[in-house]
């Protein structure tokens, strides 16, 4: 079957769709490899880094998410150096922003917070930002809160992929990146915004969340994203 | 066999961390003949001893004196504990960093308030730029986060130590 | 109609640009390149056009790119008929009337030329110039020039880059016209990969199998599109290959198009570079009027669109996939490869990216084959690289070099190494994307493997020089702050990660680094170059992993001793004289205060910062001097001698024993703790002087019969008078030392005598043992090291010299026993192997020997002592040296040649470096290290004995009095702390209030020197030769100073 390929996970030896990410083969076999910018029935963006794999092979590490499967490719998803980096990389996050997260509306809900404590991060040797980062408390149902935004551009894409609506997008450069709405508008003076709450949904931490909701409450279904992508076959 | 010697330490936090540890319950009867509590919100201690075998910290590091207090908990503590997130991220304390101490206690203090329109000043300790988590301003040897990080959390972190092993707390506490 | 549609209408164009590249009357061309106008060479053209008209003359006057040589600019070429092309340099508007005249009359100003050109291979064609001028240097005699291969300037600054058949003329389009005649695209691709030709943006991909996937891919249209978005600081090879031969890059791409099936081609160029883009717009319009461009490409039926589009000035956007977002009206961000851009580019479709450099290589490797090519550069990365070598060389410019050629000789032999006679320190490659590559490993080949072996990259070719005066630390902060600001911001390890490098970064420069800090900056340096989505964030670790690789011991002094060596982090220094003085004088305090005419103060600010300021006064080697920041305005402010002036003051007036008593009042209360001091020279003199006032018990042993070490017994009186040295040596003895005289460790005094009886020991003795060299000869009678001489005569003892005296070395121990032994009657030769500048003595002691009638032969290396039959000296043979490659210490060195010099004499002196005598420390528990002295700990000066610390001459090896002190003062400090167990070194200081404020205006007065005796009278004698400053010349000098103390918002 020309369609077919082996390759092999962490020594195991696995069968994989030609065509397939690395992360879709390991993830249809029920392996875990972390990641936070990627939720499948979006397009895959290699932002997070966190999916970073060794390839046997290739010198430099490559992004489960976009890396295609290629037959006989031996992959590598843990290792002491990977898991360095990965904690690392959370660590950043938690730094970056203010992610308090005893108070926040998605605490015990929270991709960030589930993978720290699944890769054992504990604290933040990095000094903290804290930055100003602002609420856009504007809109009827929803709140975009920055303190809490790790710029995993989901919500950008199931806006513009899935909703057609592009409403959300990313200004500035560097450490300054923000999420925008439209122009850099206040939410509830969008034009484009159909008020679909696709955005909430897939967001993985607390900072786009419904209106009304205290700390713990805000649980997001991120899977009604794949599912609606996938029945409705928006993206293959 | 001398018994450990244990100190608690309440900074800028709400004392849920200390609360949490309460909540070991009859386990804390076992722990008794093993450690002693030298200082601590628990105890009748008003200096910080010299010689302390371990020491958990509750609280971020938000005034001068909660600085000064955590350096003389370093000098004479063998192993120090951040025990939740305020000491571990500076959590909820940390929400004014954004803030100059001045604007902030004007705010509260004058603006927002019917009466007295005074900042406090005296025998209250003046606030640090930033509230900060413990180990940026002294090395700390274990972070247990958790708001308040579970009592079992606690106790597993007391049983090690006591047992002369290193906590391994990977996948067993979380933030928040 | 000039569209060319066939061979003779190719060479029609052609005739007329060889017409007036080379027309029947004088040509002059003047180097208009972006470089070029900057220095001014706008008004010159306007003033040779001005001329030209005044005067109705038949010059032909044209624009031309940039020869390279930036620093000569403005370059101006002049071509008589039949005479060789001259480039002239500096030239300047004033120069204009007199050229004129000199070509007027057939001739060339001498004066003002560069080089001479006699003929040029323009690599597609071959240009006669003419002869004459033989005493014009040919170009590639020019040191700048030697070594350089211009294949891909090959016509930049001799063409009219707005003329485009000026471009035919050198063979410009002939390739474009071969391939399209032969019409076989798969040849083409053969010959770049045969040619091994790798991208020269920086990645070194193989250009020929990049070509290879589009041509195989399968959508249209295709597209090509040229990376000139050259956003490097420091780099602008791009930008001068464009303005000087924008021709070139038209037809490298309309190549490539032909034989990779692209249709539309996109120039990205960066905004910020109008002269290039205004050059490509003309060239653009003139390739398609000529056909060489867009539909029917030479009558050929090939179509080939070519656009420009200006970039906004993101540097992420030379990173391929960013600047194909970025051309698709994106926000330039870069996208994970695969898919690569041969499958998946510019709007999805099939697209290939080069660097406008690779496309300029491409027309040679066609028209001259790719055996040819190979010819040149190593064997993996063959061909040419241009490089901009800018910074702490002599010669910046555009340097094109074959690729393999070691980096020292674009350092010192194009470069022509530091200005100023400062030292290079490392060259930094690639960038902000680079990494420093330490002057150790100047013999690194450039090429793509070695650099990225060292931790750096090629990168475009920026190679920026830099010296002591960079701070490596800083270096690492400036470039991570430059990709911190220009990353785009999508992943995380660059968006974030550079953010916190960045703060530790800073926070080391600012003195408030820890070691901590450092291991977390190199795992998250490693993290984010691994890490990262794009070349941006894989590389911009790449500074911060090589500087803490090659210059760790930067990073320690800035976290350890809060230092900053070569002064640039000015939290951690109080000025630039104070941060280069081994004492670490506060420099501009003692000024402020004589300014105030508060001359007690001065001196007790002096004395409390260096308790020998009479002596050092005399004979510092001032390296403040160097760093004073009023040498950019005028000279540099004389602060040794105002510090002397001070001194003299107060020594020898009624005045001192106020002071004296005043500095004995400072010493701290006893602590009761006995310290040993063993050497009473400058360094040990220091030691105990602090050591004293910060309360303890100190005894000083030497084995002479008084104070002072090499100041009393080896600087000779008219340096050094004693009864100014007795004086410094009364106050030291004032706060509390005591000395043991005639004592020698070991033989009177055991280690572990002083073990017992002390709670600290600083071991501080001096460098009395001569280097003896292997010299057939010291063995004869009238042979003598330089420091038993000057000692012998110090002591009033009788020395067996002759008449005619030869020195050999050229330190200040050769100078001191040139001028003593001057003054014994002596007629004097100094023979120094390398040349004056290269000297390790005093400048102006070597003009004042010289002065004195010393005759100083350089360049002759001593080869035998020649003695007669009773063993008595009659002659010193040398052989003469010239001068070879650049060594490991940035000078040349000399190499022997067949040239036999005698100079005949009765005494030798050999002064070539003086070393410690390390006996005693054998067998006592001091470690030695492999070069014979004693090993310390770098920031403690503890040895590796419990209690005992060193300094000086015995960690250092032979130095100077101050630097010698310097070490004395830190020990003190840290013997102080193991003491007592605190810092209280600061509390010695009291506090002097004094003016904080910078001089409204600087004054106006120049530098004051001291004044020298006759040197027909001061030989005649051992007094003092040189006088201090007056009162109002000290005063002056004291109101030059900039304050570079006072800070904003003190």
């Amino acid at each position: 079957m020309p369609d077919r390929v082996s390759i092999r996970i962490d020594g195991e030896l696995l069968h994989a769709r030609l065509g397939q990410t690395i992360l879709e083969a390991a993830t249809a076999q029920g392996r875990f490899i972390p990641s936070l910018c990627h939720l499948k029935g979006l397009t895959p963006v290699g932002a997070c880094r966190l999916c970073l794999v060794e390839v046997a092979g290739i010198g430099r590490l490559l992004p489960a998410c976009t890396t295609p499967v290629q037959d006989g490719m031996a992959v590598t998803t843990r290792s002491d150096r990977l898991d360095r980096y990965r904690r690392m990389i959370l660590e950043l996050l938690f730094a970056e922003r203010n992610h308090v997260c005893a108070v926040c509306v998605s605490n015990n809900h929270c991709e960030l917070q589930a993978l720290a404590r699944r890769l054992g991060v504990t604290h933040v040797r990095f000094p903290y930002s804290f930055p100003k980062a602002g609420t856009d408390l504007s809109h009827r149902q929803f709140v975009l809160d920055q303190n809490r935004c790790i710029l995993c551009t989901r919500c950008v894409r199931v806006c513009a992929e899935v909703e057609g609506a592009h409403v959300w997008d990313v200004a500035g450069r560097g450490i300054g990146s923000r999420l925008v709405c439209e122009l850099n508008r206040a939410w509830a003076d969008s034009r484009s915004c159909t008020g679909c709450g696709k955005c909430v949904q897939s967001c993985p931490t607390g900072a786009l969340a419904m209106k009304g909701f205290a700390a713990e409450e805000m649980v997001k279904r991120t899977e009604t994203i794949t599912r609606l992508v996938e029945a409705k076959g928006v993206r293959a | 066999m001398s018994r450990a010697r244990i100190a608690t330490v309440w900074l800028d936090g709400c004392s849920g961390c200390h609360m949490s540890l309460l909540d070991l319950d009859e386990a804390l009867i076992g722990l008794a003949p093993k450690i002693e509590l030298v200082f601590g919100p628990l105890v009748d201690a008003q200096e910080f001893p010299e010689g302390v075998d371990v020491t958990f910290v509750e609280g971020a590091v938000s005034s001068h004196d909660d600085l000064r207090l955590a350096q003389t908990v370093r000098a004479r503590s063998r192993f120090v504990v951040a025990l939740g997130d305020c000491a571990v991220t500076a959590n909820v304390p940390s929400m004014r960093n954004q803030i100059p101490p001045k604007k902030l206690l004007e705010r509260i203090y004058v603006d927002g308030v019917n009466v007295n329109h005074r900042v406090p000043a005296d025998g209250v300790p003046a606030l640090l730029k930033q509230a900060s988590p413990l180990h940026e301003v002294i090395r700390v040897d274990l972070h247990v986060p958790g708001c308040p990080p579970p009592a079992a959390a606690i106790g597993y972190v007391i049983s090690e130590l006591l047992a002369g092993r290193r906590p391994d707390l990977a996948g067993k506490v979380k933030f928040g | 109609m000039k569209r060319i549609r066939d061979l003779a209408s190719f060479n029609e164009a052609r005739e007329a640009g060889l017409a007036r590249l080379l027309p029947p009357v004088p040509r002059i061309a003047v180097g208009m390149g972006t470089c070029g106008v900057g220095n001014g060479a706008e008004a010159v053209f306007r003033a040779f056009a001005d001329s030209i008209d005044h005067r109705g003359m038949s010059v032909e006057l044209v624009r031309t790119g940039c020869f390279g040589f930036c620093a000569a600019e403005p370059l101006v070429n002049i071509w008589i008929p039949g005479r060789p092309l001259v480039i002239l340099q500096k030239v300047r508007p004033d120069d204009a009337p007199a050229i004129l005249d000199d070509v007027a009359a057939g001739r060339v100003p001498a004066e003002l030329a560069l080089c001479r050109i006699d003929e040029w291979d323009h690599i597609t064609a071959h240009i006669k110039f003419g002869s004459g001028f033989p005493e014009i240097p040919l170009w590639n005699e020019v040191p700048f020039f030697r070594g350089q291969k211009k294949i891909v300037l090959r016509n930049c600054g001799l063409i009219n880059p707005d003329d485009i058949e000026e471009f035919l003329a050198v063979g410009g389009y002939q390739a474009l016209y071969k391939v399209l005649i032969d019409n076989n695209p798969a040849a083409v691709i053969e010959a770049v990969k045969a040619a091994r030709l790798r991208g020269r943006g920086g990645a070194g991909f193989q250009t020929g199998a990049k070509w290879e996937y589009l041509r195989k891919a399968k959508a249209e249209p295709k597209y090509l599109i040229c990376n000139a978005d050259e956003g490097d600081p420091g780099a602008y090879m791009n930008r001068n290959e464009i303005e000087g031969d924008p021709h070139s890059l038209i037809e490298g791409m309309v190549i490539g198009a032909f034989v990779t099936g692209a249709s539309e081609g996109i120039i990205y160029v960066r905004a910020e570079y109008p002269l290039a883009v205004h050059r490509l717009r003309t060239a653009i319009q003139q390739a398609e009027e000529w056909g060489l461009l867009g539909e029917d490409i030479l009558g050929r039926g090939f179509s080939f669109r070519l656009s420009l589009v200006e970039g906004a000035g993101a540097f992420v956007c030379g990173e391929e996939t960013a600047l194909i977002r970025s051309l698709e009206g994106r926000a330039g961000r870069p996208t994970p490869r695969p898919p690569y851009p041969a499958e998946s580019g510019l709007y999805g479709k099939p697209t290939n990216i080069n660097n406008v450099e690779t496309w300029f290589n491409i027309a040679p490797i066609v028209l001259k084959g790719p055996a040819w090519f190979l010819e040149t550069g190593s064997a993996k990365s063959p061909g040419t690289k241009v490089f901009s070598l800018v910074g702490k060389v002599v010669n910046t410019g555009l340097v094109e070099m074959p690729l393999g050629t070691p980096l020292k000789q674009f350092v010192y032999d194009v470069g022509g190494g530091a200005p100023n006679g400062r030292t290079v320190k490392a060259v930094q490659t690639g960038g902000p994307s680079g990494g420093c590559i330490p002057q150790e490993m100047f013999d690194t080949p450039v090429d793509y493997e070695s650099l990225a072996q060292l931790g750096s990259i090629m990168g475009s070719g920026g190679m920026v020089v830099m010296d002591e005066d960079n701070c490596m630390v800083d270096v690492a902060r400036y470039f991570v702050e430059f990709t911190h600001s220009e990353s785009c911001g999508k992943c995380i390890p660059c968006r974030v990660g550079l953010d916190k490098s960045l703060h530790y970064l800073s926070r080391i420069t600012h003195g408030k680094g820890t070691e901590e800090d450092l291991e977390t900056l190199d795992e998250l340096s490693r993290m984010i170059r691994d890490a990262s989505l794009c070349g941006l964030g894989q590389t911009a670790p790449n500074p911060v992993l090589t500087t803490m690789r090659h210059f760790r011991h930067e990073f320690e002094d800035h976290i350890r001793a809060r230092r900053c060596r070569a002064g640039v982090c000015e939290d951690l220094a109080i000025s630039p004289c104070e941060n280069s003085c081994p004492l670490h004088m506060n420099i501009p305090r003692y000024l402020e205060l004589l300014k105030e005419d508060r001359l007690e103060e001065a001196f007790l600010s002096v004395v409390l910062d260096n308790p020998l300021p009479a002596s050092t006064g005399r004979v510092c080697q001032h390296p403040c001097d160097n760093r004073c920041r009023r040498a950019g305005l005028d000279e540099a402010v004389n602060m040794r001698d105002v510090h002397r002036y001070i001194a003299d003051s107060i020594y020898p007036s009624p005045r001192f024993e106020e002071l004296a008593a005043r500095v004995a009042a400072l010493r701290r209360p006893g602590t009761g703790k006995r310290c040993a001091v063993v050497g009473a020279g400058p360094t040990g003199l220091a030691c105990a002087y602090y050591l004293a006032l910060l309360g303890h018990d100190v005894m000083v042993y030497d084995s002479n019969p008084g104070a002072g070490g090499m100041l009393r017994y080896a600087l000779p009186d008219y340096r050094l008078p004693k009864d100014v040295l007795d004086r410094e040596i009364e106050l030291i003895r004032r706060v509390g030392v005591r000395f043991t005289f005639n004592t020698r460790v070991q033989e009177h005094i055991t280690l572990n005598d002083l073990d017992a009886q002390y709670d600290a020991v600083f071991l501080a003795i001096g460098t009395w043992k001569e280097n003896w060299v292997y010299l057939p000869g010291t063995e004869l009678k009238g042979v003598m090291p330089a420091l038993l001489f000057l000692e012998a005569v110090a002591k009033r003892e009788e020395t067996p010299i002759g008449r005619r005296v030869v020195v050999i070395g050229g330190g200040n121990a050769a100078i001191d026993s040139a001028r003593t032994a001057l003054r014994m009657g002596c007629e004097v030769t100094i023979v120094y192997r390398r040349e004056r500048k290269d000297m390790p003595a005093i400048h102006e002691e070597v003009e004042a020997a010289e002065a004195e009638g010393a005759k100083l032969v350089f360049l002759a290396s001593p080869h035998r002592i020649v003695g007669d039959a009773s063993g008595r000296v009659v002659a010193l043979e040398a052989v003469r040296t010239r001068l070879g490659e650049y060594d490991s210490s940035g000078r040349r060195r000399p190499i022997p040649t067949d040239e036999i010099l005698r100079f005949p004499c009765d005494t030798v002196i050999l002064a070539v470096g003086e070393t410690v005598d390390i006996d005693f420390a054998k067998a006592s528990g001091l470690k030695i290290r492999a070069n014979g002295l004693l090993e310390v700990d770098r920031y403690t000066l503890e040895t590796s004995r419990p209690k005992f610390y060193a300094g000086g001459d015995l960690i250092t090896g032979a130095s100077n009095v101050s630097n010698a002190m310097g070490y004395g003062k830190k020990a003190a400090r840290n013997i102080d702390r193991m003491l007592t167990g605190e810092e209280r070194w600061q509390s010695l200081w009291p506090e002097f209030e004094y003016a904080m404020a910078v001089p409204a205006h600087p004054s106006p007065s120049r530098r004051h020197r001291v004044r020298d005796a006759d040197p027909l009278v001061r030989v005649k004698d051992f007094r003092e030769a040189t006088f201090g400053l007056t009162a109002v010349e000290a005063m002056e000098e004291a109101c030059r100073c900039l304050r570079c103390d006072v800070r904003n918002g003190d």
